[in-house]
């Protein structure tokens, strides 16, 4: 897939992961690279991108195994957020789905 | 590569950020390798999946550059900014230095018309002491008139100028925003 596309949904994966319960980076950058191809790495500049932007909180929560973990958190801001790329995307994928339907009928 | 030479060159790409900034870089960094392990991966493994550290790093300073530019913008933070999205990807070499330019070049003409307009009256008397010629009204009041029209020119450029650097620092954003990061295997 072209990754300027992937790359401005990242936003919106990481914001969804995160809606339902606080994750520790390893965590965030696990599930998103099971589902999406990304290099790791970027997901981290994103997640200060997102933190600096008040989007996502932080903070470090002793692990049982092995040094603490930095959580993150989203605030409300970040909720709000959330459900606006929400709707954009879902409006987004419908109008795509829409012209693909037509498309492939025609042949 | 293993966790050492990937945070040496991810430290090395972060030098011109804030130490503490860039101990907490490495210290997510630090973090991801330490789970990684716990889970059984090797070094080479998890630096592998991470990608470029070059890259991480350019992100991280062009995300930091910009950050800062909305909190005061300043031409040398503009610059900054500008340069450090630049170098993310050879894709925005021409999608960010295009309109970076021809912004400037703008904003270069119009202040210079204001000025010289405004100088305009100067440069008449000037030409009066020193060159001799003769004083010629026409020319005089046409001088006085171009000053008055600098003068107005000048303030609309002072906010022209304001908004376009806001409306620019935006699109880095945008920018940023869209060009983040890059495939799994992808060199830069």
């Amino acid at each position: 897939m072209n990754i300027q596309f992937k790359k401005g949904v990242l936003d919106l994966c990481v914001l969804a992961l995160l809606n339902k319960q606080d994750r520790y980076g390893y965590e965030l950058v696990q599930k998103i690279s099971v589902q999406i191809e990304v290099s790791e790495g970027s997901v981290y500049p994103l997640l200060r991108r997102l933190r600096k932007e008040g989007y996502l909180s932080t903070y470090l929560k002793e692990s049982t195994e092995g040094p603490s973990r930095k959580y993150y958190q989203l605030t409300d801001e970040g909720r709000t957020h959330l459900r606006n790329l929400y709707n954009e995307w879902k409006q987004f994928t419908a109008g795509v789905e829409e012209i693909i339907k037509e498309g492939v009928q025609d042949e | 590569m293993n966790k050492e030479q990937f945070l040496k060159i991810l430290e090395e790409g972060l030098k011109k950020l804030p130490h503490e900034e860039r101990e907490e870089i490495l210290q997510d960094f630090q973090e991801h390798f330490a789970i990684g392990l716990e889970q059984g991966k090797t070094e080479e493994e998890i630096a592998a999946s991470l990608g470029s550290p070059q890259q991480i790093a350019k992100e991280m300073v062009a995300t930091s550059h910009i950050e800062h530019v909305s909190e005061n913008r300043s031409i040398g933070n503009i610059i900054r900014a500008t340069w450090a999205v630049i170098g993310l990807s050879f894709f925005n070499l021409v999608i960010v230095l295009g309109p970076f330019l021809a912004l400037v070049g703008i904003l270069l003409a119009g202040w210079l018309t204001g000025i010289s307009f405004v100088a305009s009256p100067f440069i008449f008397l000037f030409n009066v002491l020193f060159f001799h010629g003769t004083f010629i009204t026409l020319e005089f009041f046409l001088s006085i008139t171009l000053c008055g029209v600098g003068l107005l020119a000048l303030i609309g450029m002072y906010y022209a100028t304001v908004a376009l650097s806001n409306l620019f620092v935006r699109y880095l954003k945008y920018n940023v925003n869209l060009v983040k990061g890059g495939l799994k295997n992808e060199s830069y």
